[in-house]
């Protein structure tokens, strides 16, 4: 049997936009079980359990889902992709935040951004969360490290 | 079992009250007769090969602040002579931790090893800074060296993971290990303070110290982390390998935006192959990892039994010295089987 855990908007229509493309590929789907204990913000997490397939073929629905905009997370329990927090300190905004995410987003993908300004010359706080494929954590971090030094922010991870 | 101590303040004091409280169940349970031999602080010592009076040892301390005065046997010589021509089978070393250059621990550890003695430390310093030197000559002399409470305090850690859990690789340990700063980030989030008014009252109460820059910049946590990255993980690391973040940045707008992501920030040390570092992290808030207050937690990965998690008081007189007087029976155990 194969696991796919996918994370979908909580809303109508959003279970039948990634059955379909599996089911018209003549794939046998086994079940559907909502993971409610994992939801977050506005996703919810589903897991979807099928036939045993060809590696090939198992490429491929992943890509059609993501095609669709849907975020695989994990594939047989291997994860793929994981949202990251950060908590940042420092001059945050000062220091061009939309280069800041533009340079994250190269690694990964900005998905949440929630800021805190105290004072106008103190430092502030903004928490990030940050979808990043497993395979991009490594240079996530490295980025993260170069922006710290160059605009002396406070990168606190969750990972 | 005859026991030399070197460093008579919180820590050696704790340890005497605890051989005191705990003379008998010593005597019935393990047959162990410990008599201290000789006290030193930084005044000199008091010597009797017979066992010093310990409540007038303590009295003297307290009294005259110098165990050099301690009547009839008090004299001004320095430690390292004490150690060399005391008989002792123990050498209990509890003087300050000097992370530079881990003196004068070092030295007394050395010369303990040299004049046939096992030897116990509380001390972080001498092991972070020179591990495998210390190891080679508890080796070459044969000698047992034991440092339970130089991590962690009470908080079973080092000979938790190297007997109890003996046959499991370790493969990353991660955790908060100093209560400084988790006294001071607990504070900071409930109370919304900021950062140096907390640090100005733990001051007050005792909890940090007067000069607390160990405590906040993360190196205190770094030279806990080497000596566990050496110790438990058999690697070959020195302070300097530790990539280091202290707390003072942390503001307690952070720890609110970080509540509000269903985290807290602690201060956290860890070590696995290829990374040993000292930061502030994000920590899930119903993780086992978020303690409150000064405590201590660690969590080890291992190959076998995966999750191990201890949590402890990191400090205090009396919790500290059971993690000393745990090491001793240990010492004499191993040395009274023949
Ligand atoms: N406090 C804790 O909760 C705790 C927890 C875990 C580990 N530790 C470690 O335990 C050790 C002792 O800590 P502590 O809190 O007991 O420190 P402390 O209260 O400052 O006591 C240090 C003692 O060492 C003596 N001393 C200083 N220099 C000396 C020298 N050159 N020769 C001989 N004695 C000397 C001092 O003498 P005077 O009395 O004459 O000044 C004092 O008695 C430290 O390494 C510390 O890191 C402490």
């Amino acid at each position: 049997m194969i696991l796919l855990d996918l994370e979908l908007k909580d809303s109508p229509g959003e279970l039948l936009k990634a059955l379909t493309p599996i089911s018209k590929m003549g794939i046998n789907i086994h079940s559907v079980i909502h993971l409610r204990e994992r939801k977050r913000d506005d996703k919810v997490v589903v897991r979807i359990v099928l036939e045993n397939l060809e590696e090939d073929t198992l490429k491929k629905i992943v890509e059609k889902l993501e095609d669709r905009g849907i975020v695989v997370t994990k594939v047989n329990n291997n994860i793929r992709k994981m949202d990251v927090d950060v908590v940042v300190i420092g001059h945050v905004v000062d220091t061009d935040i939309r280069d800041t995410i533009d340079r994250l987003n190269r690694y990964g993908l900005v998905v949440d951004l929630d800021l805190t300004m105290p004072h106008p010359y103190k430092e502030s706080s903004a928490r990030m969360r940050i979808l990043v494929d497993i395979k991009k954590l490594e240079g996530l971090c490295k980025e993260m490290e170069k922006i710290s030094k160059e605009k002396d922010l406070l990168f606190i991870k969750s990972f | 079992m005859r026991v030399i101590l070197v460093g008579f303040g919180v820590i050696g004091r704790g340890v005497i009250s605890v051989i005191k409280k705990k003379r008998e169940y010593l005597k019935k349970r393990y047959g162990m007769d410990v008599k201290i031999v000789a006290i030193c602080d930084s005044s000199g010592a008091a010597i009797d090969e017979n066992g010093l009076d310990l409540d007038l040892a303590l009295e003297v301390k307290k009294r005259r602040g110098k165990i050099s005065e301690y009547p009839g046997k008090g004299v001004t010589l320095e430690a390292t002579e004490v150690i060399r021509s005391v008989d002792g089978d123990v050498l209990i070393e509890v003087t300050p931790t000097n992370i530079e250059d881990g003196e004068p621990a070092r030295t007394y550890i050395i010369e303990g090893f040299k004049s046939g003695k096992h030897v116990i430390t509380a001390n972080k310093g001498p092991l972070a800074l020179y591990f495998q030197e210390l190891m080679s000559y508890a080796k070459r002399y044969n000698r047992i060296f034991r440092y339970e409470a130089s991590v962690g305090g009470a908080m079973p850690i080092i000979n938790l993971a190297r007997e109890t859990l003996a046959g499991n690789e370790i493969i990353e340990i991660k955790g908060i290990l100093n209560g400084t700063t988790n006294y001071i980030l607990t504070k900071m989030e409930r109370e919304k303070l900021d950062f140096d008014t907390v640090l100005k009252e733990a001051q007050e109460l005792g909890i940090a110290e007067t000069n607390p820059y160990q405590d906040i910049s993360g190196l205190d946590t770094a030279a806990k982390i080497v000596i566990l990255a050496n110790s438990i993980m058999n690697m070959n690391v020195t302070i300097k390998d530790v990539k280091i973040e202290g707390i003072t940045r942390i503001t307690p707008e952070a720890l609110t935006m970080a509540n509000k992501g269903g985290y807290t920030i602690k201060l956290v040390g860890e070590v696995k192959r290829n990374k040993l570092e000292v930061c502030p992290k994000l920590i899930p808030l119903d993780d086992p990892l978020n303690v409150k207050g000064s405590l201590n937690v660690a969590k080890l990965y291992t190959d076998l039994a995966k999750e191990v998690i201890v949590v402890g008081r990191g400090a205090g007189s009396i919790e500290t010295s059971s993690a000393i007087l745990s090491d001793l029976i240990h010492t004499y155990l191993q040395t009274s089987k023949g």
